[in-house]
């Protein structure tokens, strides 16, 4: 399963990488701001009240949040496990970090679980601030590590941003997915409904032996090993603790954890 | 693990349906009308170009700034998405080809021409 994530992983990355070149090139004017889920969010009020797009938002922008909301109910957090280039970028660095350093580094809980609640700032200072402080314009551009990075420094990008994402990139290396997990947006949007996700993990108490693989497997720290089945919030459906699970069938991929 | 086929599919079908789905809810970038309402020709034609540069509602300001003092021109509306721009015009004072060498001239901004504007293809009606 692993090499399906994998390359799943490896197919969207390489779509904004190429759409990157192509945009390098001047074949063509779309960046990955084009194709962004969480641009559909920020047109959601232009388009309700005015009937009409901030800037360069669209409604493929609306029909990709749909999407990913939709994909969120069936699956939980499978858009950034899966899907999302700067999620991919991070895990690989993760990776890496690993390596280097022999550890995952994690903030004290206490820290940990109040710097997650900046995602909800982040989700609603955005919205506010492109209309009223940029009145309309995509200010969050020259912020966004995202558009940053894949569109090597696009328009109304500056200096600073550079150094947002090199921060970002440095801190992902020693604290596994730091932007998902302390700022990203669209995690936060999700948050609600991947609760509630139909497609969840479950923990078969029978054959479990209680071993903690699947808890330290885990890329976002949530103790698999202590739930009958896994609701968090953050969970990716990256299946790695299914994946080192040493037990065959004590973890496995449910409906509604049935 | 099988059930574990259902997340790539589930991606594919969500991704596919968002793109099948955006024709429906059209809503343009910009609506510009350069006439009011008791001032339209009867009769009216419609073009559509596809333009390289039409990307926003900013770039959108300055297509229609680049065609509205193109006699005969009634209104415009934008799609940033398929970059295209659907003029309205009065047949007896104006053609495509004069709306087109209106968009595509160079824009003079603080001492330097910039080539905003391409027709990349045209759709008349």
């Amino acid at each position: 399963m692993k090499v399906l994530r994998t390359l799943v992983q490896v197919l969207f990355l390489g779509g904004v990488v190429a759409l990157l070149l192509r945009g390098l090139a001047g074949h063509t004017p779309n960046t990955c701001e084009y194709y962004c889920p969480f641009g559909g969010l920020v047109a959601l009020y232009p388009l309700a009240r005015y009937k009409a797009y901030a800037c360069a938002l669209t409604e493929l922008n609306v029909a990709l949040l749909v999407s990913v909301l939709v994909l969120t109910v069936v699956s939980k957090k499978s858009f950034c496990g899966w899907v999302c280039p700067l999620g991919t970028v991070q895990e690989w660095l993760g990776r890496l970090g690993g390596k280097l350093f022999r550890r995952r580094f994690r903030l004290p809980k206490g820290v940990d679980r109040v710097l997650m609640n900046l995602r909800y700032v982040v989700l609603i200072a955005v919205p506010v601030l492109t209309f009223t402080v940029w009145k309309f314009d995509l200010g969050f551009r020259a912020y966004d590590p995202f558009y940053i990075l894949f569109t090597w420094g696009g328009h109304e990008t500056a200096a600073f941003s550079f150094y947002i994402v090199i921060g970002v990139l440095a801190a992902a290396l020693l604290i596994p997915f730091f932007w998902c997990r302390y700022l990203c947006p669209m995690g936060a949007a999700m948050d609600p409904l991947s609760r509630a996700g139909a497609l969840r993990i479950r923990r078969n108490r029978d054959t479990c032996t209680d071993c903690g693989e699947c808890d330290k497997a885990c890329p976002h720290a949530i103790p698999v090993s202590r739930v009958d089945e896994v609701t968090a919030r953050n969970c990716t459906n990256c299946l790695d603790c299914i994946e080192e699970c040493p037990v065959e069938g004590a973890l496995e991929l449910s409906w509604f954890g049935k | 693990m099988k059930k574990a086929v259902i997340i790539p599919l589930a991606i594919a079908l969500v991704i596919l349906l968002a793109f099948a789905t955006t024709n429906a809810y059209r809503v343009p970038t910009a609506d510009i009308s350069f006439v009011e309402c008791d001032e339209r020709p009867t009769s009216v034609a419609t073009v559509e170009f596809e333009v390289s540069g039409l990307k926003c509602r900013g770039t959108a300001r300055t297509f229609a700034r680049q065609i509205q003092d193109v006699p005969g021109v009634v209104s415009f509306v934008a799609y940033a998405r398929t970059h295209s721009a659907i003029v309205e015009y009065d047949p007896a004072l104006t053609d495509p080809d004069a709306i087109r060498e209106a968009f595509e001239e160079p824009i003079l901004h603080e001492g330097k021409t910039y080539e905003v504007f391409k027709m990349v293809s045209v759709a008349g009606e």
